[in-house]
């Protein structure tokens, strides 16, 4: 899941975003409203956890602009305006959700999930393909209740083509996916993810999920 | 609690009462006594008929209303009359049949005097009486009076009481008195009523105001006090001072939502990063260096947090008249310096600040204060210009009065933007400000500048040098 971090604050950047990819996010950040519409123009993000105090561009015409150019990524508003009026201000203008300052960070990271799962049109935390169930809330892997350990990286792929059944993801896409833009992740780094995965799964008895459709990618059918 | 409406009213009511009470008592005196005077002078006239053919002659004292058939009223009936006359000396000289063995009381007058007074008359009606001491009137023939051998009768002063019954009188006087009593209910209920309602109209204005005042609290504070139709005189200054009060009010109350705002505000973004770095710190126990700056940002976090702290409780200390100036003699250049070192140097902005500060000028003001104003001023400048801007500290002479003027050049700064300056937590803008701001400073130094007794007078020229001149130095040498 991949989730740009728009705020000002350093400090507050660096522990979020240490704690975002410790939970599998890939995390893009930006420190101003400029650099926020300069990512979005590039990249592709599942969500946008928007400050609105921002340095050059407020968050609402970030918010704005986003919207104005027809993204329609999910945006959490990270705010320390407790006002109802801000609430309904930044909601109204096409946020998806809204967080008041100091926040727990582990119901932002539920809430950026249920955003997920909201986009992929997924209720459950829970998805299960022929019998192997990943769990988004825990992170964990089952074939028939017996555990798949996997990488990082390994569960994040899973979990993005699972929670995309059916489509097919080039190598480009799931780099631009599944890692945030200072990694510098080659093609062979993803195929080489993709087969550790199917060898781990293969190991636990498990049905070979990830399928390769020649010259266009992966997907989970 | 009382009403006003009620108290008035009962108050005019009771007046009222009071006034037509003693009004109908006067009234009913006057028109008995007028009554009285009327019936008294027919018993006057009756009387002095009697007299008149009361007569004195050779023959001696004759009555003629005596005579019988004259006056039936002294003789019998339904409404019987009474008389008898005395002569001098008490001997009784005639009554009138109606009497039979009773007597009339006679009273003793000198001659020509009359006197009235109420009786029970012999048949036991109340009655009213008349006494009169008169001379009768003597009645001779000329021709007698001629023959030398007449003799005429010593007249003598006779004493006659004539008496009638009352009645009609007393029956006049209480259809007088039961009428006016009446009357005078008929008007009490009338005329309260009357009170009442117009007491109610005159004071609608005032309960109105009321009802107003009594609807307003503090979620409408904006709501204003208004009428309809011409105001009154008394109550124009009272809802002039009220609305006037509300909009203090209101503007107290916003400027204290804003001031929790801001507070709330200021203490969110670091209370987050303190929340996140203890949740996300447990995540990675085994990254030191990761810990290590997570404890870093702690330290920072903190060192903000208080700055906003002991600021505020600066401020409200100095509100609260709890800050005493304690002034002593400062030589000013070294001061400048020494504080300039403390709050700008090793803070990673280095700048150059040139004191044009005369070297041997000593003031007389507090040190801790000054340099608190000092520090802020220095922090600010070196802050908000841009880089390799020199901050220019002087003395300047303004209107007799000496300052001392610190100077910067400025990145963004509007004219505009200097009335709002010492507002508090204003900053230009807000998103853009640097970690350690809060927006507190020039407002601590405007609330220690009025405790020193001293002004601060913010000015932008048009190179766009921002000027922050503290005015009201005392000079002690130099």
């Amino acid at each position: 899941m991949k989730v740009l971090l728009v705020e000002d604050s350093e400090r507050l950047q660096r522990s979020l975003s240490t704690g975002l990819h410790k939970h599998g996010f890939a995390v893009d950040q930006a420190f101003d409203g400029e650099q926020a519409l300069s990512f979005v123009a590039v990249n592709d993000y599942d969500v946008i956890i928007l400050d609105l105090m921002l340095p050059r561009l407020d968050g609402l015409s970030v918010l704005s602009r986003i919207r104005s150019d027809g993204n329609s990524c999910h945006v959490l508003i990270l705010s320390a305006n407790d006002q109802t009026a801000d609430r309904i201000k930044g909601l109204d203008m096409g946020a998806d959700d809204y967080m008041v300052k100091p926040f727990s960070f582990d119901e932002l990271v539920s809430r950026l999930r249920a955003l997920n799962r909201r986009q992929s049109g997924i209720k459950n935390p829970q998805i299960e393909i022929d019998g192997v169930t990943i769990d988004s809330v825990s992170r964990q892997v089952k074939y028939h209740d017996r555990s798949i350990t996997l990488t990082p990286h390994e569960y994040g792929l899973l979990e993005f083509l699972a929670s995309r059944r059916g489509r097919v993801f080039s190598h480009d896409q799931l780099i631009d996916q599944l890692y945030d833009a200072n990694s510098y992740v080659s093609r062979n780094a993803v195929e080489a993810h993709v087969s550790s995965l199917r060898k781990r799964l293969k190991q636990s008895g498990a049905p070979e999920l990830v399928k390769t459709r020649r010259g266009f990618g992966y997907l989970v059918e | 609690m009382y009403s006003i409406r009620n108290r008035l009213s009962y108050r005019i009511i009771i007046a009222m009462i009071l006034v037509l009470s003693v009004m109908s008592a006067l009234l009913y005196y006057r028109v008995a006594g007028h009554v009285q005077a009327v019936f008294d002078q027919a018993v006057y006239d009756k009387a002095q008929a009697l007299i008149s053919l009361t007569e004195l002659d050779e023959e001696g004292l004759e009555f003629d209303f005596a005579e019988d058939g004259v006056m039936l009223e002294f003789v019998d009936g339904q409404d019987q009359q009474y008389y008898q006359l005395w002569e001098a000396g008490g001997t009784e000289l005639i009554r009138s049949p109606s009497l039979q063995e009773h007597q009339l009381p006679m009273p003793g007058l000198t001659l020509g005097q009359h006197r009235f007074d109420d009786i029970e008359l012999a048949d036991g009606r109340a009655g009213r009486m008349i006494a009169i001491n008169f001379m009768p009137r003597v009645e001779f023939d000329e021709e007698e009076i001629e023959d030398t051998d007449y003799q005429l009768p010593e007249a003598r002063p006779i004493v006659m009481v004539f008496a009638r019954e009352r009645m009609s009188l007393d029956d006049t006087l209480y259809a007088v008195g039961w009428s006016i009593f009446l009357l005078n209910i008929l008007v009490i209920i009338f005329v309260a009523a009357l009170i009442w309602q117009l007491v109610g109209r005159g004071l609608a204005p005032l309960s109105n105001l009321a009802r107003q005042v009594s609807g307003i609290d503090e979620s409408n504070l904006d709501a204003r006090l208004s009428h309809s139709g011409e105001q009154s005189r008394e109550l124009a200054p009272i809802e002039h001072q009220l609305n006037h009060l509300l909009e203090r009010m209101q503007s107290a109350f916003e400027r204290e939502k804003r001031f929790s705002a801001n507070v709330a505000h200021e203490l969110r973004t670091p209370l987050s990063e303190l929340k996140t770095l203890a949740e996300v710190g447990r995540m990675v126990p085994e990254d030191q260096e990761q810990i290590a700056g997570f404890f870093e940002d702690v330290g920072d976090i903190s060192s903000q947090m208080e700055k906003v702290v002991v600021t505020l409780l600066e401020l409200t200390r100095s509100e609260a008249g709890l800050l005493q100036n304690e002034p002593e003699d400062i030589l000013l250049f070294d001061y400048c310096e020494h504080i300039w070192r403390h709050a700008v140097n090793g803070s990673g902005r280095e700048k150059l600040l040139i004191n044009q500060v005369p070297r041997n000028l000593v003031v007389h003001s507090d040190a801790d204060k000054l340099g608190m104003i000092l520090s802020n001023l220095f922090i600010n400048a070196v802050c908000y210009s841009p880089d390799q801007a020199e901050v220019k500290v002087r003395t300047v002479e303004r209107d007799g009065r000496l300052a001392l003027e610190v100077q910067n050049a400025t990145t963004d700064l509007k004219p505009e933007d200097i009335v709002h300056m010492k507002d508090r937590f204003w900053r230009k803008n807000k998103a853009q400000e640097k970690a350690g701001h809060s927006g507190l400073g020039l407002t601590l130094v405007d609330a220690l500048a009025r405790i020193m007794q001293m002004d601060i007078k913010l000015d932008l020229d048009d190179e766009g040098i921002f000027h922050v001149r503290l005015a009201g130095l005392q000079v002690t040498a130099g």
